[in-house]
């Protein structure tokens, strides 16, 4: 039986480039949703022709990993198989989700992660690539114990259906993703790592987000 | 002898203002209790400075009784604003679950059959 695909697209003043991000998503999964995080731009409004997504809105913007885990509940609610994160800005290649959720339809994984470092050629900023980047890998090694991942602040993911169920994103803001591979790791799933394409329009996330992600982690431990 | 009257004073305001919030009932009374408890605990060490200062350095301490105090308050408002934090936290957590639920419920639905849905 063929597995329903829905694709989660948090979206915050992407406008300019949400509407590219669809069109082109549409071909590769059954299901988009694009959860609108409270943008000060109309997101909602240019995307207001395509008849084929859900728009979720938040009413007060929670951050990225909130609207990950939005779309993801939604997801879940509407009888998805796979469910795979995509961002809005255009970072991505959609042509590369069917490498993405591959593992998954052939029962090889449970969770895949989209790798900027293997094999494709990425366009990513020096310092972000030689810095910020090996930052993040020192403090997922420190906080969660896990060292074989390439890397593992990319945004491009897919889950079966089991392992989103049971990995409750609890993070709001930009540390969701540490957040996803430890507890994929944690619940023993398996997990495999796939080369994707990053085109990069602009920096992303700077060092002070680090920092923050470094505070949301540590707060989050306290918490549970 | 000046200092301690005259801090007893301010307390003794704070006291009467904290009553006064009561009664217009900005604060319950778990509230009233803990900052009651908080102010009258300050003002018996105000009263018995001395014997604070004894048992202070009858434990070692070399300074005086005053001091240990203001330490203590510094450790104890730490504390309280860790958990602050913590409990913070927790409410964002809370209100990103109500704004999630909210944006499910109200979803505008774009299908193939044209036109926008009115929400749900």
């Amino acid at each position: 039986m063929k597995k329903k695909i829905f694709c989660i697209i948090p979206s915050f003043n992407e406008d300019k480039t949400i509407r590219e991000v669809v069109g082109a998503v549409k071909n590769y999964v059954d299901k988009i949703v694009v959860v609108d995080d409270a943008s000060d731009k109309d997101v909602r409004g240019v995307l207001s022709d395509m008849h084929f997504i859900t728009v979720l809105r938040h009413i007060v913007n929670r951050g990225q990993g909130a609207a990950l885990s939005t779309g993801t509940e939604y997801a879940l609610r509407q009888g998805a198989d796979i469910i795979v994160h995509f961002d809005g800005d255009g970072q991505f290649l959609a042509e590369e989700i069917k490498d993405v959720i591959a593992p998954i339809e052939l029962g090889e994984a449970d969770i895949v992660f989209g790798s900027r470092f293997l094999e494709k050629k990425s366009q990513i900023p020096w310092f972000k690539k030689n810095i910020i980047m090996p930052m993040a890998k020192i403090i997922i090694k420190v906080f969660f114990g896990i060292n074989n991942l390439t890397d593992p602040q990319s945004g491009f993911r897919a889950m079966s259906v089991e392992t989103a169920k049971k990995i409750n994103i609890e993070q709001d803001r930009m540390a969701h993703c540490s957040e996803i591979l430890f507890k994929a790791f944690r619940g023993n799933f398996r997990i495999k790592e796939v080369p994707t394409t990053a085109i990069y329009n602009n920096f992303g996330q700077k060092f002070s987000g680090g920092l923050k992600i470094i505070k949301e982690l540590i707060l989050g431990k306290l918490i549970n | 002898m000046f200092q301690q009257v005259l801090a007893l004073i301010i307390i003794a305001f704070f006291v009467a203002r904290l009553f006064w919030q009561k009664q217009k009932k900005h604060i319950g009374a778990s509230e009233l209790a803990f900052w009651l408890v908080f102010w009258i605990l300050a003002a018996l060490a105000i009263v018995f400075i001395k014997q604070i200062d004894i048992l202070v350095a009858s434990l070692g301490f070399s300074g005086t009784g005053i001091e240990i105090l203001f330490y203590l308050g510094v450790v104890i408002l730490f504390y309280f604003l860790f958990r602050f934090r913590l409990r913070l936290e927790k409410m964002e957590r809370d209100i990103t679950k109500i704004v999630r639920e909210i944006s499910i419920k109200n979803n505008s639905r774009f299908d193939s059959e044209g036109g926008r849905r009115e929400k749900k």
